[in-house]
């Protein structure tokens, strides 16, 4: 027997039964290196339903080929008041677990089974603890079988000692849904090289020999899912010299279709995807929510949620709160459907009125208001859930709902936290503890960025861990949980609304786990600190102070500007910097020239240290917005600049009249380049052609062809955003805008002298540099 | 979450449209105040969602009320602002 330490890589299901385990180890002198393990780990899953019937399946499993140990036993089914009598299966290898339910379910497809399809990965998590780059200790026989598991770290440690990856960076020179690419960046650690694609054979074998050489634990790549993988696999077939992708050697590489689907009302599209075995493959083009965290919020998403670190850099944080339910229910012993039978229960209309509702979202007074503090509830919906003991088993009725709202009590006061609280609280105590470390780090501090990517990864388990708990498909979904918890968040801020009112504040806008109050000479964090404790006494969440603005501007509807809108606003806190929700430059459909003329005049205004003075930059502004007018007309805007995203919402043939972006889609597939519903397309409005020119297409349009109109259009709309809380509307910006371009015919014919003739040109040019 | 019954705003638009053909026949110069109504009740959005009345019509007409009333209140204020305070109310 010999005892080994070293941090967990991947587990998958062997060919020979059992698992393979990859461990990462590093001896004294630092060299690291990868071992596969052998595992014998048994699948159990359960059946429920008459006596009759579980003794017909006894019979029928005792006929098989593959045997199982059969065990009657009670369960506890979360939607279920009673423990249940099921039969426990078990099968010794995890490949003959698959093909014994396919089989049994097809020959008794009405009864109810549990814990039949779960991943892996989660069984083992709730066996030993485990995760990706968990820290191991293990009792390994001679054969490589592993007989004893300590895994020694638990996923919320926050600095855990890093698991010594090694990992090899591959990029083509260019995207190959443009063109076709001719080369190849290799990159790591110590060496960078850029190999040509052509000829095959020795690329081929210099991408072996480095393979070989260096023997990566991570693959990084760009397009490696939808492009190089395959790209390589059909090179290595068609030249004959095999290509160690996985380390695995009976493993090739498992690929998964690409799919669109509608989530959040939005289309989604994901390309397909190529993963390895006892290595990991991350395309960081077809990642989830790479931009948003990095490498280092994947891991962090593969170790809270225990999946497999190729399944978690490209599933939804959906997916990742599924996983750490199905891992709390093993750990609990409750049983996992397989498929849900739960229905919402019986209601009447005036109960649906009743409880069938968001959170509150008011409409803010609109206008520019001074010194105004925004505070927010930390994570708000997750933190009800914790504390309310919200979970699907703990709904009773809708009165007994209706009651512990009312005084904000527990739905149940069991001793121990149900099914989601208790998935939850590791989590929410981790984030927070990451935000009091970040507050207190030095910024300069190497832990501040894995901080944040740790802490953004959690943010967004956590923002979906609500919408689950409504989602009919979830396994651990129930609609009253989700309609409770929205019932707690209204009383809570409605609480928070009564606490500054009857602290003499002045309630500017409520948006679900946020106020903004402002109250005449409350200016420093001192002065709103009762507010904040009062809340937190009177509600029992926490509750902070996300900042003091100098000054905020609630905006008014496009359509009507009597009417109010709860989510378009813009302000600059005391520190400088500026906060800005629904205006144009944080919409992917708007041209970057627009945003970032937007983003020009925001930071000129949040120099200014107060509202007054921000007012006497408008001059400046103005200037600042012809100057930018005129660069449109002279052809000076880089079309670059000009080009405008959407997102395909169906199939090209779907569409009955055509959106801009449909059509700029149809030009690209008469050029044989295929857009799938919830990709992007880019194009320019231009003044021919159906009015846009898709990008890719192959020409650049010139600055005649470009639509010159619309794009000036969109740029008055998006200024005349920013400058109405200062008093300039659509129709004064226009003036203004036209006042100073005196029209030029006029303008030469009034001139006397042929000294004067350069002036109407320059008279367009602004005086003053841009604002910045 | 909220398709069981249509959102507030949403009903607030419907009863707004329900109402069009009384709007239509309106003077020009009424159905500016009618929208105006309409356009102040809208402040009040939220405390009808949470209040999830059978009849929203009823709360809407209230919000109108309660803006009027402000607006009575303010003009009230301004108005005794103005006028120099009276000999008998000082004694």
């Amino acid at each position: 027997m010999n005892e080994i330490e070293g941090w967990l890589l991947d587990l998958y299901p062997a060919r020979d039964g059992g698992l393979t385990v990859w461990l990462l180890q590093q001896d004294a002198q630092g060299c690291v290196a990868c071992h596969a393990l052998k595992q014998s780990f048994p699948i159990v899953s359960y059946v429920s339903g008459e006596a009759p019937a579980l003794r017909a399946v006894w019979r029928f499993l005792r006929r098989q080929p593959i045997q199982a140990r059969l065990e009657r036993c009670q369960r506890r089914d979360l939607f279920e008041a009673q423990p249940l009598t099921v039969l426990k299966i078990e099968v010794q290898r995890p490949d003959h677990h698959a093909l014994l339910v396919r089989r049994l379910t097809q020959a008794f497809p009405d009864l109810t089974y549990y814990d039949l399809d779960l991943p892996l990965s989660l069984r083992h998590a709730a066996r030993y603890g485990s995760f990706a780059t968990a820290r191991c200790h293990l009792t390994v026989d001679e054969d490589g079988v592993i007989q004893g598991w300590q895994t020694l770290d638990t996923p919320w440690e926050i600095d855990a000692p890093p698991a010594p990856l090694r990992s090899l960076y591959l990029e083509p020179d260019v995207d190959p849904a443009h063109a076709a690419p001719s080369q190849l960046t290799v990159r790591a650690a110590r060496f960078s090289y850029r190999l040509a694609l052509q000829p095959g054979r020795p690329f081929l074998l210099n991408l072996r020999a480095i393979l070989r050489r260096h023997d990566p634990d991570l693959l990084l790549t760009r397009w490696g899912d939808t492009w190089l993988l395959p790209y390589l696999l059909q090179a290595t077939q068609r030249l004959g010299i095999p290509l160690p992708l996985s380390r695995d050697p009976q493993r090739g590489v498992a690929f998964r279709p690409e799919r669109s689907y509608f989530s959040y009302g939005q289309v989604i599209h994901r390309g397909r995807q190529a993963h390895l075995f006892g290595r990991w493959h991350i395309d960081i083009e077809n990642a989830v929510l790479y931009h948003d965290y990095g490498l280092e919020g994947t891991l962090e998403m593969a170790r809270v949620t225990s999946l497999p670190l190729q399944a978690a850099a490209r599933l939804s944080p959906g997916s990742g709160i599924s996983a750490m339910q199905i891992r709390t229910a093993l750990q609990m012993g409750i049983l996992v459907p397989w498929q849900k039978q739960q229905a919402e229960l019986p209601k009447t209309a005036l109960d649906l009125l009743a409880s069938d509702q968001g959170g509150l979202v008011y409409q803010p007074l609109i206008g520019l208001h001074e010194q105004v503090a925004e505070l927010d509830f930390v994570s708000m919906y997750p933190s009800i859930m914790a504390r309310f003991n919200i979970s699907p088993e703990t709904i009773a009725s809708a009165a007994h709902t209706q009651a512990a709202v009312a005084h904000l009590h527990p739905l149940s006061e069991a001793s121990q936290p149900a099914l989601i609280p208790q998935t939850l609280s590791p989590l929410l105590e981790k984030r927070l503890e990451l935000k009091k470390r970040l507050v207190d780090l030095p910024p300069a501090d190497p832990r501040r960025k894995r901080y944040q990517a740790c802490a953004s990864a959690h943010k967004w388990l956590l923002v979906t861990c609500f919408g689950y708990l409504g989602y009919r498909n979830a396994r651990f979904g129930r609609i009253e949980a989700h309609e409770a918890v929205t019932a707690y968040g209204r009383e809570a801020l409605l609480r928070a609304k009564e606490a500054a009112e009857e602290q003499g504040f002045e309630v500017l806008h409520l948006y679900v786990d946020g106020l903004w109050v402002k109250k005449a000479g409350a200016t420093q964090v001192a002065d709103f600190e009762p507010l904040l404790e009062e809340i937190a006494r009177r509600t029992g969440l926490p509750i902070a102070l996300e900042g003091i603005y100098r000054w905020i501007a609630f905006l008014p509807s496009r359509q009507d500007e009597r009417l109010a809108v709860p989510n378009r606003y813009f302000g600059v806190f005391q520190d400088g910097s500026l906060k800005v929700r629904g205006l144009e430059l944080r919409r992917r459909d708007t041209p970057l020239w627009i945003a970032e003329v937007q983003q020009a005049i925001l930071e000129c205004l949040a120099e200014a240290p107060t509202a007054a003075a921000a007012r006497q930059r408008l001059p400046l502004i103005l200037q600042f917005v012809r100057a930018a007018l005129s660069e449109l007309k002279g052809g000076r805007v880089p079309p670059e600049k000009l080009l405008l995203a959407q997102k395909l919402s169906r199939e090209l043939a779907a569409y009955r009249q055509p959106s801009p972006a449909a059509r700029a889609a149809r030009q690209l597939q008469a050029l044989g380049k295929l857009r799938r519903p919830g990709q992007c397309v880019r194009f320019w409005y231009v003044c021919e052609d159906g009015g846009v020119q898709a990008w890719d297409s192959g020409v650049l349009p010139q600055p005649t062809t470009l639509d010159q109109g619309r794009y000036r259009e969109l740029l008055l709309r998006a200024v005349s955003t920013l400058l109405q809380p200062f008093g300039i509307g659509e129709k004064r910006l226009r003036r203004e805008i036209a006042a100073a371009c005196p029209a030029r015919p006029l303008s030469l014919w009034k001139l006397p002298d042929a000294g004067l003739a350069a002036r109407p040109d320059s008279a367009v040019r602004p005086p003053a540099p841009p604002p910045h | 979450m909220g398709r069981t019954h249509p959102s507030i705003t949403q009903t607030f638009l419907d009863e707004q449209g329900a109402l069009a053909r009384f709007r239509r026949a309106l003077r020009r110069s009424d159905q500016l105040v009618f929208d105006d109504l309409f356009a102040r009740a809208h402040q009040h959005l939220a405390a009808a969602a949470y209040a999830s009345h059978a009849l929203p019509l009823e709360v809407f007409l209230l919000a109108m009320l309660l803006e009027e009333h402000k607006e009575v209140q303010t003009l009230r204020q301004r108005l005794e602002s103005l006028q120099p305070p009276s000999p008998q109310a000082d004694e």
